[in-house]
């Protein structure tokens, strides 16, 4: 009698695990790319796979993780010799959140550090217009992940505006393949979504060493009237300090977003960067570097997106280059597990 | 036989206003159905409209996208662009109606 007991109570847990399991469903989404640039003379391909795992709990809490696979083909004396490749495997984040309230989440673990807005919300390879990342990406955030915990959400969120926050406090890694600083900081963003405005500032402060101070300056337009993505940042650090600009604009309003103009997009980006002193393992140019850069994308159905650019790069340490990109990335999202479509 | 024809009158007289009585019930209940689809309605356009003023900004919506993976994908996106819940279950409408 007992055994049958244990048996309903074990049905019952299963079949409510099952109910939730249908309503939290994990997915794994992501891109997947191959890169191609020259520069110099130097030719070198990139086979890229990022894939995003996204595991709801309940009604409160989120585990996330993103992986960037790679392989870095070139030959292997620059301009000559045979091809070889080399692999890079960078685990970006992988969190565990928890949405305390409309105003509060909680994020433990590894996560992408919150400076500006590029290394948060553009860095994903299916969402960058340009295959390189801007010079500047990597003042205040490194190697562009935390490991520690972050607080952030919408301080306050009207019709008229939004007030949003991250902070976050990074620890000391040196484990291999999960390095870290320890540091803390923090970006505070006031947005307007009658316009799709929003300005941003930043500020990060390494807490080992002789500690450093980075500063940043966030921009980000999207009018409703028109297809148009304006973004941009600046940011300083004792190393150097510089900006980056960036206009885009799908070709949509023209014979509609679905026809083969309008799944052009035209993208420009220009960006500086000034050298103030040498700073070893900073992630930035050791001189002054002038780059504009011209881009187009085009977005095939399916997810599919090629993108080619052309950039010139005014660099003060080496003579100057052309810079010739061109890539192709697939977005997908499927369910870990089968099931219908609801 | 004094009671059967008061009982008689009672059960005719239910009989008769049955009609109203259905119909009076059943009005609430087609304006309420009614109600609910304009309020799912409105829900899914405030919910574009809250999917292009935040998530447009920065990418294009997924071309497919089931029930089933409309949680999971609104749920991250709450995390990574600081929604409120509003806008989570108001997104969430919008694309698993």
């Amino acid at each position: 009698m007992k055994y049958r007991w244990l048996l309903s109570v074990v049905l019952l847990f299963g079949c409510s695990v099952r109910v939730q399991a249908q309503e939290n469903v994990p997915i794994l989404s992501g891109g997947a790319g191959f890169f191609g640039a020259a520069q110099g003379g130097v030719h070198f391909y990139q086979p890229v796979l990022a894939p995003v795992l996204t595991v709801p709990l309940g009604e409160k809490w989120l585990v996330e993780s993103r992986a960037d696979l790679r392989e870095f083909i070139s030959r292997e004396n620059g301009t000559s010799g045979p091809y070889q490749g080399k692999f890079f495997g960078t685990l970006e984040y992988l969190q565990l959140d928890y949405l305390a309230n409309s105003h509060v989440t909680i994020t433990a673990g590894r996560f992408l550090t919150p400076f500006g807005i590029f290394n948060e919300r553009l860095s994903a390879i299916w969402i960058d217009k340009f295959q390189d990342p801007p010079v500047i990406a990597g003042i205040g955030t490194g190697r562009g992940y935390s490991d520690g915990f972050m607080l952030r959400g919408p301080l306050v969120a009207t019709p008229g505006y939004q007030l949003n926050y991250a902070v976050y406090f990074s620890t000391l890694s040196t484990v291999n393949k999960f390095e870290s600083q320890r540091g803390t900081g923090g970006r505070i963003g006031i947005f307007l979504p009658r316009t799709r405005l929003e300005l941003g500032a930043s500020y990060r402060r390494t807490l080992q060493g002789g500690g450093e101070n980075f500063q940043g300056v966030d921009l980000s337009w999207a009018p409703y009237a028109a297809p148009v993505e304006i973004k941009s940042e600046w940011a300083h650090s004792d190393g150097g300090h510089g900006y980056w600009i960036q206009a885009s604009y799908r070709l949509s309003h023209l014979t509609g977003r679905d026809s083969g103009l309008g799944r052009l997009e035209p993208v420009i980006r220009m960006q500086q960067f000034f050298r103030s002193k040498p700073v070893p393992d900073d992630f930035l140019p050791t001189g002054n570097l002038q780059r504009p850069e011209f881009g187009l994308n085009y977005y095939f159905p399916h997810e599919i997106r090629l993108n080619g650019s052309y950039a010139r790069q005014y660099f003060s340490n080496t003579t100057d280059s052309n810079v010739w990109e061109f890539g192709i990335t697939y977005r997908f999202l499927f369910p870990l597990w089968p099931g219908g479509s609801k | 036989m004094t009671w059967r024809r008061p009982l008689l009158t009672t059960v005719l007289c239910v009989l008769a206003l049955s009609p109203f009585a259905f119909s009076r019930q059943a009005r609430p209940k087609a304006d309420n159905a009614q109600m609910r689809t304009q309020g799912a309605k409105q829900n899914a356009s405030e919910g574009e409209k809250r999917f292009r003023t935040n998530c447009g900004r920065c990418h294009n919506a997924p071309e497919e996208i089931s029930p089933r993976e409309a949680r999971a994908v609104v749920r991250q996106m709450r995390v990574r662009a600081m929604l409120s819940a509003e806008d989570e279950k108001l997104i969430l409408q919008y694309l698993a109606p």
